[in-house]
C-alpha cells in the first residue's frame, strides 16, 4: 500500500463542504491526485461526508473512471464502440498488447504505463481511436498505434 | 380535497377496486386477495422493483407493481395475463440462474413451466443482487454492506471486500434475504465473518442482541421484548409477580 500524501487528501476534502452530494467530485480529484482511490482517503472522504463507508466503496467501484489500484502515469485508452471495432480495433488492441506486454486494463510493472479500454469515445468519424493521456489519435493502423508508445 | 384523502379507482383482473391515493398497486391487490409473486419486496423496506418478479400488464405496458404507485382513476391491470405471464417467465429464468436451488423460486418456475438456463447458471451463487439486505441494514440504523461493481461482477460486500467495519451483527441483512443467501450463525453470532458477544437480557438472562446493535438502538438499560412486554403490562396493571407466568 503506498504512503498517502494526507495533507493533499484533506486540501481536497477542505475545497468542498462536507456534504454527501460532493463524494463523486471529491474521489474523481483524488484519482486525479494518486492515479487511484487509495484506502486511507476512502475511509477519510467517508468519516469527513458522514457517508457510510461501505456506500464510498460502492460508489468508488461503479465508475471505471475511478480505481482502486494505481493506473499508468501514462494512458493508453483503445476505444472499443462499434465504429471503432468495426474499423479494427481488434488489431489494435494486439498490436499494442504485444508491443508493451501487458493485456488491456493492466499498468506496467514500474506503474509508467497503462493500458485501457473504453466503450465509446463519441470520436466514431476518427475510428479507430486511441487516446494517450486524453489527446485523441484517429485512423489508426497497428503499426501508426505502435508509434504512440 | 387534501391529496392524501384521495381515493383512486380502477380494476386489477377485471375485479374493482378503490384504493388511497399514491398506494402502490401490489398492496393494493394484496387487498384484493390477489397474489403477484415478489422476492425483493419487503412490507417493512422501501421498495426497490429490482427483480421485476411482479410485473403484471397495464394496456400493454410492463409495471412493477411494488414500485406503481396509483395516482389516476380508471386504470386497468391484468396480474396473468399472456404478456404478464411471459414476462415473469423470462425474468423467472434470469432469476433462476442466480439462485438455481433457491425454494420459492422453483415453486414458481414450476408453476409456470420453465426451467434454470443451463447456459446461464454459470457463477450461480444464491444472491440475486436484489439489496432487500443493503435495504434492511440502511432502515436498522446502519449501512455496513452496499451493492458493490456492476454487471457480472456485482455483489453485496463490505467495504475493500473486507469483513464490514460498520456491521453490529443485529442479522437483519440475512433475516431479510430471500434466498438465504447470507450465512450467519444466530448463537453464537457469527456474520460477514465476524463474531460478536450477544449480550444477556438483565431479568430473564436470554441473549437479546449484540452489545454494538443495542448502543446503536440507543436504548438506555434495554431488556429483552419478552421481559419488557411483562414489565409494561405488569406495571398498568400493578398486579403482583405471581400473576404473570416466568418467562
Amino acid at each position: 500500500m503506498s504512503v498517502v500524501d494526507e495533507s493533499l487528501v484533506g486540501r481536497i476534502l477542505d475545497s468542498r463542504p462536507p456534504e454527501p452530494r460532493y463524494l463523486l467530485p471529491i474521489l474523481q480529484e483524488i484519482q486525479a491526485a494518486f492515479r487511484h482511490l487509495p484506502r486511507e482517503a476512502l475511509l477519510a472522504v467517508a468519516g469527513r461526508l458522514k457517508v457510510p463507508a461501505a456506500r464510498v466503496f460502492s460508489v468508488a467501484g461503479f465508475y471505471k473512471a475511478l480505481s482502486f489500484t494505481p493506473k499508468g502515469e501514462r494512458l493508453l485508452t483503445v476505444c472499443q464502440g462499434t465504429a471503432c471495432h468495426l474499423r479494427g480495433a481488434g488489431a489494435l488492441v494486439e498490436s499494442l498488447e504485444k508491443r508493451l506486454g501487458l493485456r488491456m486494463g493492466q499498468t506496467s510493472g514500474d506503474g509508467r504505463l497503462g493500458l485501457e479500454s473504453v466503450n465509446c469515445l463519441g470520436a466514431c468519424a476518427l475510428a479507430p481511436v486511441v487516446t494517450v493521456d486524453g489527446d485523441v489519435h484517429g485512423h489508426l493502423t497497428p503499426e501508426k498505434a505502435q508509434e504512440l508508445v | 380535497m387534501n391529496h392524501t384523502h384521495r381515493k383512486v379507482t380502477g380494476t386489477i383482473d377485471g375485479r374493482k377496486f378503490e384504493a388511497p391515493h399514491g398506494a402502490t398497486l401490489l398492496d393494493t391487490a394484496k387487498g384484493l386477495g390477489l397474489t403477484i409473486p415478489t422476492l425483493c419486496h419487503h412490507p417493512g423496506l422501501p421498495p426497490d422493483g429490482n427483480c421485476r418478479l411482479c410485473l403484471v400488464e397495464s394496456g400493454g405496458r410492463l409495471l412493477a407493481s411494488c414500485m406503481y404507485p396509483l395516482r389516476s382513476d380508471g386504470e386497468a391491470f391484468l396480474t396473468a395475463s399472456p404478456l404478464a405471464l411471459e414476462a415473469r417467465a423470462f425474468v423467472l429464468r434470469l432469476l433462476l440462474a442466480r439462485a438455481p436451488n433457491d425454494a420459492y423460486l422453483l415453486g414458481l418456475a414450476g408453476e409456470l413451466g420453465v426451467g434454470a438456463d443451463p447456459r446461464l447458471t454459470d457463477g450461480a451463487d444464491g444472491c440475486i443482487r436484489c439489496g432487500r439486505c443493503v435495504r434492511a441494514c440502511r432502515a436498522a440504523g446502519s449501512e455496513a454492506i452496499a451493492l458493490v461493481g456492476r454487471g457480472r461482477e456485482r455483489k453485496v460486500a463490505g467495504p475493500f471486500f473486507e469483513a464490514p467495519i460498520d456491521c453490529v451483527g443485529c442479522a437483519a441483512c440475512a433475516r431479510a434475504c430471500p434466498t438465504g443467501h447470507i450465512a450467519y450463525s444466530e448463537e453464537p453470532r457469527s456474520i460477514w465473518g465476524r463474531d460478536f458477544d450477544l449480550e444477556p437480557c438483565p431479568l430473564c438472562g436470554r441473549p437479546m442482541g449484540t452489545p454494538e446493535e443495542l448502543r446503536r438502538a440507543g436504548v438506555e438499560n434495554p431488556v429483552c421484548p419478552a421481559c419488557r412486554r411483562r414489565e409494561y403490562s405488569k406495571s398498568l396493571m400493578g398486579l403482583p409477580e405471581a400473576s404473570f407466568p416466568a418467562p
